[in-house]
């Protein structure tokens, strides 16, 4: 277990929805809805946090939702509760997943691997646990290759990379380099906030 | 590309505030600075005006990267021009509140013009 890391998100926990919960959700809420609308099977969703995305789950479906911060699955539980489906909560890092290969049928993250400390070795690890050919949809906010936003995410990731997220990693190729195959990257909001949708 | 008036208005009145707050302390700092020395003090502080407003108040309000990369580039060129003209004897305090305004305005035009041009799906190669 990342030590360091959980610490960090354990501190961001109780602030997290006041910040996070009203204009990013709202901005966000029909990709999110739309992208989450292809869940099917067994479904992990790496980083639940404190479980805002479940609102966009369709009902019905079978989903493991992990997280490495114990403070915002506690957050996270109520939701995971009221959710008309089925939801699993537990504790864990994305480098130590005790789940066998073949797993799940499809992996989802939302505005995660920009916190992952290797994403590489973290997808790679989504890529074991995913059955041969599952999917893997992400919904992420990337580095820009655009001047002059790709200087505005290098100087904001020197201040975020202390309380959480770094803003300026190539997720695409970090999914290529996992050993997935990209099928389809939706530009959202510049080259910035994406859909990545990959295959194992 | 964003068409609902709750965020397209407050995506405009973000960058029109932190243009107008970012140019408003440097152009006080700068008066009687030499004016390189200016625009770069300009940039920092408005960058760190920008940064305080977007990452706090804005954020909460019309969400993340949406609302903190224009914020950021509006704080960046309103604190410089701010950092810059007032040394020169061509703008008042007052008169770069309202550059940095205008400031926020073209950055916003200009970052809803690329993002029209880019958002939608990637052609992927092989």
């Amino acid at each position: 277990m990342d030590l360091a890391t959980q610490r960090k998100w354990d501190r961001a926990a109780p602030g997290f929805d006041f910040m996070n919960g009203r204009g990013a959700e709202a901005r966000w809420a029909p990709v999110k809805r739309h992208l989450f609308s292809h869940m099917r099977g067994k479904v992990l969703f790496l980083a639940v946090g404190t479980g805002l995305d479940i609102q966009f789950f369709p009902p019905g479906q079978n989903v493991v939702g992990i997280d490495i911060s114990p403070r915002m699955l506690a957050f996270a539980r109520p939701r995971a509760e009221a959710y008309e489906g089925q939801i699993e909560l537990r504790h864990m890092d994305v480098h130590d997943m005790p789940f066998g290969p073949g797993t799940f049928d499809q992996v989802y993250t939302s505005c995660t691997f920009c916190s992952v400390p290797d994403p590489v070795k973290g997808l790679s690890a989504l890529r074991r646990v995913l059955v041969p050919g599952g999917e893997l949809r992400m919904f992420e906010h990337t580095g820009s290759r655009i001047f002059p936003f790709n200087l505005m995410l290098h100087l904001m990731t020197v201040v975020s990379r202390a309380v959480g997220p770094e803003m300026n990693r190539d997720t695409v190729e970090n999914v290529r380099r996992a050993g997935f195959t990209v099928r389809a990257v939706d530009n959202v909001y510049l080259d910035v906030v994406r859909t990545i949708t990959a295959v194992a | 590309m964003e068409r609902r008036a709750y965020f397209v208005l407050g995506d405009l009145a973000a960058n029109l505030l932190t243009g107008a707050l970012a140019a408003l302390p440097a152009a006080l700092l700068t008066v009687g600075w030499n004016m390189w020395i200016g625009m770069f003090a300009g940039m920092f502080l408005g960058m760190l005006v920008a940064t305080l407003l977007s990452a706090t108040l804005l954020l909460i309000f019309f969400g993340a990267m949406e609302v903190m990369l224009p914020c950021m580039l509006t704080g960046m060129l309103a604190g410089m021009a701010a950092g810059m003209f007032v040394p020169m004897g061509l703008l008042t305090p007052a008169s770069a509140a309202l550059v940095g305004g205008a400031t926020g305005a073209a950055v916003f035009v200009f970052t809803y013009g690329v993002n029209a041009h880019l958002s939608g799906p990637l052609h992927l190669e092989g």
